[in-house]
C-alpha cells in the first residue's frame, strides 16, 4: 500500500483545471506492466510539459536497452537553485513505474531514487523540502 | 490585515483578512509614464477552491484560523492509490517540488475565489449545456482518432488556467507583468503565452477577427487596471462558454506584496448571470523560466502511439 | 526646396550645388535650404546618426511594434530567386531574392560545421524548425516576417513576437548563469549610450538561423544591440559566437521599421495547430481527407 501525496484537486476540487488532465497518463503507460529499472543516467531533458530521463538499462543477459523516463515540469527544481548540471550524465538511478502501452522502452516516472535510496531532488513531503520561496 | 500561521511544512501561511474591499490606504509607486505599478512576479497559487464546497453554504469567508486549518488540511491531503490501477500511472510530484506544499501559497480568507452567497459557477442555459453535450457525444468514442480529439491542453494551444479569467494551476502558477509606455504585459508561465494589453481604452479588434484569447483592451480607474475582453472564439470554451464570451479584469496593487485580481465573466449564451471571483496574487521571486509546451509534447505522440496499439492488441484477440 | 525649374537629379558632395533656377525671387532660401540638405547628408554619409531618441526612466525609449523589412528570414546570406518547394503553389511560395545581412557576405562555418550546413539546406524543406512552428530563438525572431513588440518595464523589457506567440524577458538586472538551455534563450541587457546591448545565452541547439539551414550548436553566444537610428527606425546588430561551429565570431545587421498604422498591434499567430497533420499524421487512425 503506497501513501502518495497527490493534488488536493481529487479529494476537494481544485481552483481551476487539474493540471494533470493537460495529458493523460493513462492513455500512454499500462498499469497492467509495471517495471522497476535501475541504470545510468545519460541525458536529462529539462524541458516542458514533462523532463525526461534517458537510463541506460543493462539487462540479466547483459544487453543495454536505453529507456525514456517521463517527470515533472523542472520549472519549480530550476526555482530551488537545481540546474542542468543537477543529475549528471553517469549518475545511477532506480526508477518504479507503469511501461509504455505501445511497448516502447519508455515509463513514468513514479518514484526514482538515487542508488543509495534518496529521492530524486526533492525527496515527498517532510523529507528535504525546501523552505516556501519569500 | 495579514495574519501568518505555521502551516505544516512551508514556513507559514499568510492569509489576507477581508470582509469588505480593501480600504485604499496604500499608494503603488508608478511607472516612468505615470501608471500604478503592477510590475513583478506573482503567484496565484491558492488553497482556495473556484466554486464553494456545497457544505459551507453561504459562508463566504473562514476566520483566520478556519482558513489556516482548512489549508493544513488541502496540503496534508494525501491519497492511496493502489498498484495497477490507473491513479497510481503518474508521477511522484514532490520528486520535482511541484506539490503546492512545496511552494508559496498567496493565502486568502475567502472560502471560494468566486464571490457572493453562492459561491458557485451559476446554472448553464439549457442551450448552452445542449450544445456543449454535442460536442462531447461527437468525440464519444474518437477520443484519440487524432490530435484534433485530444484536449486544447494536450494540444499545447491553451491551458484552463490561461482564461482570461486567469486562475491558479496546480503548479507553476506564477505570472510576470511588465509595464512599458502605454502597455502592460502579462506572461503566464504555463503555457508562457503572453498578453499584450493597451491601455489607452482602444476599440475592440473587428467582430470578424476571433481568438483564443480573445482582445484584450485596458485602462487605469484611479490606481485598478481594468481590462475588458471580447472577441473570443467558439472553440476557447472557457468551462464550455461561446464566442460571445466577456471577460471584465481589474488588478489592484494593495500593498508591496500583493495585486488583488478581480474578474467578472458573463456569456448570454452560455450562464443565466454574470459570475464574478477574486483572489490575491503574492509577489514571489524569478524569473520565469520557459515552457515551450508544443516543442516539448512527446505526450501528443505517445497517447495517439498507446491508443494504436491498443487498438492492434484488441484487434489481434 | 529645390527652386522651380531645377533639373532632377542628386547633391553632389563636395561640389557646389548647380542651381538652375529661371527664378531668382527664392534664390537664397534655395541656398539655405541646399545647404541644409548637404550637411544633413553629409552627417548620415560619415556613418553619424544625429538622431537622439526620447528618454523614458533616462534611457532611450524602445516601445513600439516593429518589424524587419528583408529576406533574411530566407537566407540570411546573399541569394537569387528560386523555385520554391511546392509546384502548386508555384510563385505564391517561391523564394525571393535578397542581400546579405552578413557583415563581409558569408558565415565563417568550420570545415566540418559548413558540411552540416549543406545537409540541412538540402533538407531544408523538410527539416527546417519553423515548420513545426517550433520557437525560432534570437536573433532569427527579430527579422521573421511577423511583427515583434518592445515593452519597456524598469527592471525587465517585455520582447513578444507575433510568430507562434514568442516571448523572452531581458532581464536588465543582474541575470546570472542560464540554468538550463531554452528555445529563446537566457537575456541579459544592459545601456550603452544610446544601444540597448543584449547578452543572449543558453540557448538551445534546435534553432535555425533562417530557412536555409544555417544552424548553431548549444554554445552560441548572441550580443544584440538596438540602437535608436530615427523616430520609426532601429538599426539591429547581432554578433554571433559559437567555437564549435564558425572559425570566428560573425555579424549581421539590418533596420527595424516602426509599425505606425494607427491601430498597429500584434495578433495571435498560434501555429502549432498547422503542424499537426505534419507532427501526428501517422499516428492517426485513420489518413485525413486531405483538402483540394
Amino acid at each position: 500500500m503506497r501513501n502518495r501525496l497527490v493534488l488536493g484537486f481529487v479529494a476537494l476540487g481544485m481552483a481551476a483545471v487539474p493540471v494533470l488532465a493537460h495529458h493523460s497518463f493513462a492513455a500512454e503507460y499500462d498499469p497492467g506492466k509495471p517495471v522497476k529499472l535501475k541504470g545510468k543516467v545519460t541525458e536529462m531533458e529539462w524541458i516542458n510539459p514533462h523532463s525526461w530521463i534517458h537510463l541506460d538499462v543493462t539487462g540479466a543477459d547483459g544487453k543495454v536497452t536505453s529507456w525514456m523516463i517521463e517527470g515533472g515540469s523542472p520549472n519549480a527544481l530550476l526555482r530551488q537553485g537545481f540546474t542542468k548540471t543537477a543529475l549528471p550524465a553517469g549518475a545511477e538511478i532506480v526508477v518504479e513505474g507503469y511501461q509504455a502501452k505501445d511497448g516502447s522502452a519508455r515509463a513514468n516516472g513514479r518514484d526514482i531514487t538515487y542508488a543509495d535510496g534518496r529521492k530524486l531532488f526533492m525527496g515527498s513531503s517532510g523529507d528535504g523540502a525546501p523552505d516556501a520561496k519569500k | 490585515m495579514r495574519l501568518c500561521l505555521a502551516v505544516s511544512l512551508i514556513a507559514s501561511l499568510c492569509v489576507t483578512a477581508y470582509a469588505q474591499a480593501p480600504a485604499k490606504k496604500y499608494t503603488p509607486p508608478k511607472t516612468p509614464d505615470g501608471q500604478p505599478s503592477i510590475e513583478g512576479f506573482w503567484t496565484n497559487t491558492t488553497v482556495t477552491p473556484l466554486e464553494r464546497p456545497k457544505d459551507l453554504g453561504s459562508k463566504e469567508f473562514f476566520t483566520p484560523e478556519e482558513a489556516a486549518a482548512y489549508a493544513k488540511k488541502v496540503l496534508e491531503t494525501k491519497e492511496v492509490t493502489g498498484p495497477g490501477t490507473y491513479a497510481d500511472v503518474h508521477y511522484d510530484m514532490s520528486q520535482f517540488g511541484l506539490t503546492r506544499a512545496q511552494n508559496k501559497i498567496a493565502g486568502n480568507t475567502r472560502t471560494s475565489i468566486i464571490v457572493g452567497p453562492e459561491g458557485r459557477v451559476p446554472a448553464m442555459l439549457p442551450a448552452a449545456a445542449q450544445r456543449n453535450a454535442a460536442r462531447a457525444a461527437a468525440n464519444k468514442g474518437h477520443e484519440f482518432d487524432g490530435p484534433e480529439n485530444r484536449g486544447l491542453a494536450e494540444r499545447c494551444l491553451l491551458w484552463g488556467n490561461e482564461g482570461p479569467p486567469m486562475l491558479p494551476a496546480g503548479y507553476n502558477s506564477n505570472l510576470q507583468i511588465v509595464q512599458g509606455k502605454g502597455y502592460v504585459t502579462v506572461m503566464q508561465e504555463m503555457i508562457h503565452d503572453v498578453r499584450v494589453i493597451p491601455t489607452d481604452g482602444r476599440a475592440h479588434l473587428d467582430p470578424s477577427i476571433r481568438q483564443w484569447f480573445g482582445d484584450s483592451v485596458g485602462h487605469w480607474e484611479g490606481n485598478t487596471l481594468v481590462v475588458d475582453t471580447t472577441n473570443f472564439t467558439d472553440r476557447t470554451a472557457m468551462r464550455g462558454s461561446s464566442e460571445n464570451l466577456h471577460v471584465v479584469e481589474r488588478f489592484t496593487r494593495t500593498d508591496d506584496d500583493t495585486v488583488l485580481y478581480q474578474f467578472t465573466v458573463s456569456d448570454p449564451s452560455t450562464w443565466e448571470k454574470s459570475w464574478s471571483g477574486e483572489l490575491p496574487m503574492s509577489k514571489t521571486a524569478g524569473p520565469i523560466f520557459e515552457y515551450a509546451c508544443h516543442e516539448g509534447n512527446y505526450g501528443m505522440a505517445n497517447n495517439l502511439s498507446g491508443a494504436r496499439a491498443e487498438e492492434k492488441a484488441k484487434a489481434s484477440k | 526646396m529645390y527652386a522651380e525649374g531645377l533639373e532632377t537629379g542628386f547633391v553632389d558632395f563636395g561640389q557646389a550645388v548647380t542651381i538652375r533656377s529661371r527664378s531668382r525671387m527664392n534664390l537664397a532660401s534655395t541656398i539655405t535650404s541646399s545647404i541644409a540638405t548637404f550637411v544633413l547628408i553629409a552627417a548620415s554619409a560619415a556613418g553619424q546618426t544625429a538622431y537622439k531618441a526620447p528618454r523614458v526612466d533616462g534611457h532611450p525609449d524602445l516601445n513600439g511594434i516593429w518589424q524587419a523589412n528583408n529576406t533574411a528570414n530566407w537566407d540570411l546570406e546573399g541569394h537569387a530567386a528560386a523555385i520554391g518547394p511546392v509546384p502548386s503553389l508555384g510563385a505564391e511560395f517561391a523564394v525571393p531574392p535578397g542581400l546579405s545581412v552578413v557583415e563581409g557576405g558569408k558565415i565563417p562555418y568550420l570545415p566540418e560545421a559548413e558540411a552540416k550546413k549543406k545537409a540541412n539546406f538540402a533538407r531544408r524543406f523538410r527539416d527546417d524548425p519553423e515548420i513545426r512552428c517550433y520557437l525560432p530563438g534570437i536573433p532569427r525572431a527579430t527579422y521573421m516576417p511577423y511583427p515583434f513588440q518592445i515593452v519597456q518595464g524598469r527592471t525587465q523589457i517585455m520582447f513578444t513576437y507575433e510568430f507562434a506567440g514568442g516571448v523572452r524577458s531581458v532581464n536588465m538586472g543582474k541575470a546570472g548563469e542560464a540554468p538550463v538551455d531554452s528555445w529563446m534563450g537566457w537575456s541579459a541587457g544592459r545601456w550603452e549610450g544610446d544601444a540597448l546591448v543584449v547578452d543572449v545565452t543558453g540557448l538551445n541547439a534546435k534553432t535555425w538561423f533562417d530557412r536555409a539551414g544555417n544552424f548553431h550548436s548549444n554554445e552560441l553566444h548572441v550580443v544584440e544591440r538596438y540602437t535608436p537610428r530615427s523616430a520609426d527606425t532601429l538599426m539591429y546588430e547581432a554578433t554571433m559566437e559559437d567555437p564549435k561551429t564558425f572559425s570566428k565570431p560573425w555579424k549581421i545587421s539590418m533596420p527595424l521599421y516602426r509599425r505606425v498604422e494607427k491601430d498597429a498591434r500584434l495578433l495571435e499567430y498560434k501555429c502549432p495547430e498547422f503542424t499537426e497533420e505534419l507532427i501526428y499524421g501517422p499516428l492517426r487512425k485513420q489518413p485525413k481527407k486531405q483538402i483540394e
